[in-house]
């Protein structure tokens, strides 16, 4: 008896299997990442892990969290139907990079910004905190439910669970773990999921291009038009180039790098800035551009598939016809056909469907229970509570987080239309208005709090209205030769962009800025400030070595937080006293998990170029005595 | 007038807007009218045209605020990184095209 299909007929062992592969995986994630919460011991620890980890372990969580649930089946049913132009929305970030290498993130990481929302609090003023609040809150919530809405469909489809009960249980196990790892959890668990997420994909293009008799068949029999890396300039209403570069490359990157708390926290847990450029590097090189085609490629070999089948009579060798009625279900059917209804390896790369689920969502539920904590709980409801008090509110936090999201699943299963309209049509009206308060608060500081907040409004009202109001697009479509509909996804980024900017000059040319001094590290101008507060010091930029496998000696003379080194590794790594030194185990693999920021003492003499600190400081940084340890002068 | 910038920033500031804006507008309508709405190098050059435009604000902004300082750290090799990154994914999408256009089609109309 066959299951209620997705597009495919499963026979009942099949969806056994599946079944007991999915349950199996949901069950090791949580246990996973329980593990890793026992390096969670305070608020800091919970939300940002203390800025200690190495750039390549934040760049591997960061591949889970940027690949969700609704990427494998967006993107297939995209490439199945323009091509290789799907991957252009992973590949059109690096115009963006300068303004975050340079400015956006050395401001956050020395300003030691918790959330979006509080920069905008210190740059700005509180009103324009809330309103960020209000924007960045519907920018994750809409995430949390479109992607457990996406999970949900999918079951519902193989299972026959209804999405209103599935999502539901689904949303319970993906809660338990964030709920009491927090970040480091979600960190360790997202680096498995990365990999899980490669191998499942990897496996179902390998199966598709076997399937089609190699590369260069895949290649020969993908139309042109498939072939190219850019869709036409306008022709599609709802995927043009113009669009896309407006819409996409600029707003949407920037939101994305800018804006996601989920990614902010990535690099607020990594140990330095220059550790930061790296993963950001890798992030932008190596990550999105594999991920464009992890969870496309299936869309393309689709497009080969059904061209190659209709050439050669109708039917592939060794392959039942393949048909696709209904491009939603592009990677479920050419997966299930081209693994030939091997149900081991479809459970396994469902699985990792689940863990793309799993792995965006963690990190959503933890950035929205850090904005709710930092931004609503400490400020506005108990400002003097201990660490404690603040971690348990943290947790219940993560569950309300959770459970607004399995809401949100309500909203959208009444919604019309497909992933990719749904997906775009909802984030190209909230994020316009924020991204460009963020971009004009940072780098030009003539901008003023009543700007920041009358513009976010504005704009954010204007933009919403334009979905009723389309025909207040076509000029500014029709100034940079864009498409002319109604439709305008991505134009209406622009158009936001452009109302919020502008209201923001004007205002801001007729109002008072802050004082410099007041905004000291929080735009690019004044930088060297923002670092000399983050060090308690002056910065000392000369390059030093790694030293690497130093001995540990435990001193509790020394004061906490402070590490005495010879003279010699001060010289190696070209310290001086006060100057702050990253301190780590030497087991690479570690990834920092075991390392904290210390400041150098009176150099010392002592045997063997040992690392004097206190049991208190080593403890602080689950430094083992036994262990040897690498250090790193960061300024 | 409480924040307005000098009469000299603000001239400059304005030809400024005007130039780019014009560009805005000219830049597209060129590549059209050389290429043709269809051309893959018209959407080519729409992208990275316009991008290039971004990228060099960014460029200009971070040298002129002092955020990056050329012998800093290591500021000067993450310039080239930048420059070198940007080069990769034009370059790369350049050859993406012609391959898609060389290489010949197995599966007719």
């Amino acid at each position: 008896m066959a299951a209620p299909s997705f597009g495919i007929e499963l026979s009942f062992t099949a969806t056994v299997v599946i079944a007991l592969i999915v349950v199996g995986y949901f069950f090791l994630i949580p246990a996973f990442g329980t593990y890793f919460s026992r390096f969670s011991r305070d608020i800091n620890d919970f939300f940002f892990s203390g800025q200690r980890f190495a750039w390549w372990l934040a760049a591997a969580s960061m591949v889970a969290t940027g690949i969700g649930s609704y990427s494998y089946l967006k993107y297939s049913e995209q490439g199945f139907r323009t091509g290789m132009s799907s991957a252009m929305t992973y590949t059109n970030d690096w115009f963006i990079v300068p303004f975050f290498m340079f400015g956006w993130l050395p401001i956050i990481y020395f300003a030691r910004v918790r959330s979006i929302p509080e920069y905008f609090e210190r740059r700005f003023n509180r009103t324009a905190r809330y309103i960020a609040v209000c924007i960045i809150m519907a920018y994750m919530f809409f995430y949390i439910g479109y992607n457990l809405f996406t999970i949900g469909v999918a079951l519902e489809g193989m299972f026959g669970l209804p999405v209103l009960y599935s999502v539901p249980v689904v949303a319970m196990f993906l809660g338990a773990y964030v709920t009491f790892g927090g970040q480091t959890a979600v960190i360790f668990t997202d680096l498995f999921q990365g990999i899980m997420l490669y191998v499942a994909g990897g496996i179902a293009i390998l199966a598709g291009i076997y399937a089609l008799g190699g590369f260069a068949e895949w290649w020969s029999f993908l139309p042109e038009s498939h072939r190219l890396p850019f869709v036409h300039l306008t022709e599609n209403e709802k995927f043009n180039t113009s669009g896309l570069f407006w819409g996409e490359a600029l707003a949407g990157s920037i939101a994305f790098t800018f804006m996601n708390q989920g990614f902010i926290m990535r690099y607020l847990a990594i140990k330095s800035v220059h550790e930061g450029r790296k993963a950001s590097l890798f992030n932008v090189l190596i990550t999105l551009p594999l991920s464009a085609v992890i969870v496309g490629a299936v869309g393309w070999i689709a497009k080969a598939l059904i061209v190659k089948q209709a050439s050669s009579g109708g039917v592939l060798e060794g392959l039942d016809p393949i048909h696709i009625e209904n491009t939603f279900h592009t990677f479920i059917i050419v997966t299930w056909e081209t693994l030939q209804h091997n149900s081991w390896l479809f459970g396994f790369v469902i699985a990792a469907l689940t863990a793309a689920l799993m792995s965006t969502i963690d990190t959503l539920i933890n950035a929205c229970a850090a904005i709710g904590i930092y931004d609503i709980y400490k400020p506005l409801i108990k400002p003097d509570a201990d660490d404690r008090h603040y971690l348990k509110a943290a947790r219940w936090a993560s569950v309300i987080t959770t459970v607004i999201g399995v809401l949100l699943v309500i909203w959208f299963a009444n919604q019309q239309g497909s992933l990719m309209q749904i997906h775009y049509k909802g984030v190209m009206v909230i994020i316009p208005s924020i991204v460009t308060t963020i971009f004009l608060g940072a780098f030009w500081k003539r901008f003023t709090a009543p700007a920041a907040c009358i513009s976010m409004l504005v704009g954010s009202v204007l933009t919403i209205i334009t979905n009723w109001t389309p025909n207040w697009i076509d000029p500014l479509s029709w100034f940079v030769s864009g498409p002319h509909n109604d439709v305008y996804i991505y134009m209406r980024a622009l158009f936001g962009m452009v109302v919020t900017g502008v209201v923001g000059v004007v205002i801001s040319f007729l109002t008072q800025p802050r004082k410099t001094a007041e905004i000291q590290g929080l735009t690019i101008d004044t930088l060297d400030a923002g670092m000399a507060i983050y060090k308690g010091g002056e910065p000392n930029h000369e390059l030093g070595e790694k030293v690497r496998r130093l001995p540990l000696k435990i001193d509790d003379s020394i004061e906490e937080g402070i590490i005495r080194l010879t003279p010699k590794v001060m010289d190696l790594l070209k310290a001086r006293e006060g100057d702050l030194v990253y301190v780590e185990d030497s087991r690479w693999f570690l990834g920092g998990l075991r390392s904290d920021h210390l400041k150098a003492g009176t150099p010392c003499d002592g045997p063997d170029n040992a690392v004097l600190m206190s049991g208190k400081t080593a403890d602080n940084g689950y430094l083992l005595e036994r262990r040897t340890v690498t250090l790193e002068k960061i300024f | 007038m409480k924040n307005v910038p000098s009469a000299r920033s603000l001239a400059i500031g304005s030809i400024i807007t005007v130039v780019l804006l014009a560009f805005i507008y000219l830049y597209p309508r060129i590549i059209i009218a050389w290429l043709g709405e269809a051309n893959p190098w018209t959407s080519y050059l729409y992208h990275y045209g316009f991008g290039l435009v971004f990228f060099l604000m960014g460029i200009y902004l971070i040298l002129r605020s002092g955020a990056c300082r050329f012998g800093r750290g290591h500021d000067s090799f993450w310039f080239g990184v930048l420059i070198a990154g940007f080069v990769f994914f034009a370059a790369m999408h350049a050859i993406w095209i012609v391959a898609a256009q060389r290489i010949p089609y197995l599966g007719g109309q």
